[in-house]
């Protein structure tokens, strides 16, 4: 047994591996709608239209769910136009919604007999599955900014490296996040497509609640959401990194992680 | 030290009932078979001493490791082979990386011999794979890492008769090296070819544990004899002979002992005579009140494996329902 691999790390190298070819092409798909994006820049900018007070108008929770700091500004743009849809929400629940499956589906299928009939403990699963998905977030991290200074360049404009850099580091501590909350789900409720469902519909919620807890007395309680610790726009903007906010991002991914190990440990596999 | 012992083994799915009070024991080198018609809790008692479900009551030992303590049975499941009855294989992964995979789990010593005994292409996707193909793959995952302790889950349902055999042969190979076997079946044809003993498990209960040579002797001899007299029914309706069939040859199921057979023919002049064991189906019907185990009454929709076992029930099923009905006339 010496010269076999820890299980949680055959497990992690055998889901990542086959998901090589969907991240790239996720990560493909995703440059390019960034670099859409990024083309109609120029002419927004130039149309001498003030769209600062265009999006001032805007309520308050709106301004608040999509991080509208500034829109006219080429940071300010990226972070409404891309990286507050795209990065916070759009990934964040795909990550849900593909690590809500993960778990599930492998009992559904019966995958997991043969995985626990092997000597394997169920938190080797449970750890194997999270770290997994983990290439695909470091794919996605590692690629889009610097598909995102190129693009910045080929319309002309500038923008800080030091920035992009940030908001994707920081991005990081938030898509593990929206992973170990799928993979929390996914021990719990046994069939994968509900875990899909209530996964994403779950994290959809929690965006929406601390959106309108915002601009209202219970702005604290919307800290309960992941979205709250990871915004793109104060980044972009305002050069604010959110140290603190990562770590909270961190340390949840970790208790979910070991919540899922736990249920998991205790549950029958519905074959 | 037995390579099973499962102690009043209970298993209830909230209210319905998988298995109840089960309690057996699989001894080193033994091959024991569990039969019954889908349904009677085979896959749950396997499932369960796997640890894949917590038992609600009693317990189980494997390889002398507790099967209910998640870390105590990891050591057992060292030395482990599982082949579900429904191998759950990632479709969009060649056999080879999935293969791969499992050698990294649980070890691969005999894997290269095996994909060759088996004639596997490793390399297509097992989307593209048959059936019987798909099966070969969890076959070659279940005894590549020559395990000390088989659990087999109908194990050969998919394979044709050609790989059936292939895999009677290897099962034997693993015993002969040391191995037990715990395999399920509906196929009382395949049980009786492999196993040493046999559980009958109907409706969650283990109704009865025999040899296999028990069975055999319990279901009688069928007799087929041919005398020079002209015979008629009277001659040979007596205690101990059943299912009398009188015509050019006489044939029925001797129940009795062999001397009280040699009397019976020796007031004949007997030019040809066949005794051999009767089918083992007969024996079951006392288990099944008539009903042969196997899933022709019951069905399960399965595609291929559903045509082929409803195949099998037929061969047998109205061969002694017909000889019950002869020995009633």
């Amino acid at each position: 047994m010496s010269d076999r691999p820890a299980p949680w790390l055959a497990i992690a190298r055998y889901e990542a591996a086959g998901r090589a070819r969907g991240s790239v092409v996720l990560t493909g798909l995703l440059s390019g709608f960034l670099l859409l994006f990024l083309a109609f820049f120029p002419s927004i900018s130039s149309a001498g239209i003030d769209l600062d007070a265009y999006v001032e108008s805007f309520p308050p929770a709106f301004q608040e769910a999509f991080g509208i700091i500034s829109i006219s500004t080429i940071e300010g743009f990226l972070a409404v136009e891309f990286y507050q849809f795209a990065w916070l929400l759009l990934v964040g629940l795909y990550l849900a919604y593909l690590s809500g499956g993960t778990i599930a589906g492998d009992v559904a299928s019966g995958r997991m007999d043969l995985t626990l009939s092997a000597p394997v403990a169920r938190r080797d699963v449970v750890f194997g599955r999270f770290l997994g998905l983990v290439p695909l977030v470091l794919l996605l991290n590692v690629v889009l900014p610097v598909v995102a200074y190129v693009g910045v360049f080929a319309v002309g404009e500038t923008i800080a490296a030091e920035r992009l850099v940030a908001v994707h580091a920081l991005a990081v501590p938030y898509h593990l996040c929206c992973i170990a909350l799928g993979i929390a789900v996914s021990t719990l409720v046994s069939r994968a497509g509900v875990a899909q469902r209530v996964a994403l519909g779950g994290l959809f919620a929690l965006f929406m609640f601390e959106s309108l807890a915002a601009s209202s007395e219970y702005d604290r309680a919307g800290a309960i959401s992941p979205t709250a610790h990871y915004d793109p726009s104060a980044v972009l903007v305002n050069a604010e990194y959110d140290a603190v906010g990562a770590a909270i991002l961190l340390a949840a991914t970790a208790t979910l992680v070991a919540l899922a190990a736990l249920w998991f440990r205790r549950a029958d596999l519905a074959g | 030290m037995p390579a099973i012992e499962c102690r009043s083994l209970t298993k209830y799915y909230g209210d319905v009932r998988g298995i109840e009070d089960v309690s057996f024991a699989v001894e080193d080198g033994e091959v024991f078979g569990f039969l019954g018609p889908n349904g009677a809790g085979k896959t749950t008692a396997i499932r369960t001493l796997l640890g894949l479900l917590s038992p609600t009551s009693g317990g189980a030992a494997l390889l002398g490791h507790d099967a209910t303590d998640p870390g105590d049975s990891r050591a057992a499941r060292e030395r482990i082979g599982y082949l579900p009855g429904d191998p759950g294989l990632d479709a969009d992964r060649t056999a080879e990386a999935f293969l791969d995979h499992q050698a990294a789990l649980r070890g691969a010593g005999s894997r290269e011999a095996l994909v060759a005994r088996f004639g596997l292409d490793e390399s297509r996707r097992i989307g593209d794979l048959s059936r019987g193909n798909r099966q070969k793959v969890a076959l070659v995952a279940a005894f590549m890492h020559d395990p000390d302790l088989l659990l087999l889950d109908e194990p050969t349902s998919g394979l044709d008769p050609l790989l059936q055999e292939e895999f009677a042969a290897l099962v034997r190979e693993r015993v002969d090296d040391g191995a037990s076997v715990l395999l399920s079946s509906h196929v009382l044809g395949e049980v009786a070819a492999l196993c040493d003993r046999v559980g009958v498990l109907r409706e969650g209960r283990l109704a009865a544990v025999e040899t296999v040579e028990d069975l055999r002797s319990r279901g009688g001899k069928q007799v087929r004899v041919r005398v020079a007299e002209d015979v008629s029914r009277a001659d040979f309706e007596v205690r101990g002979a059943m299912n009398l069939r009188v015509g050019e040859t006489v044939s029925f199921t001797w129940t009795g002992g062999y001397d009280a057979l040699i009397d019976l023919l020796d007031r004949f002049t007997v030019r040809d005579l066949e005794v051999v064991d009767a089918p083992l189906e007969e024996a079951f019907m006392t288990f099944y009140d008539g009903d042969v185990p196997g899933p022709g009454s019951r069905g399960r929709a399965r595609g291929a494996r559903g045509t082929r076992e409803t195949g099998r029930t037929e061969e047998s099923a109205p061969a002694t329902g017909t000889d019950a009905a002869g020995g009633d006339r």
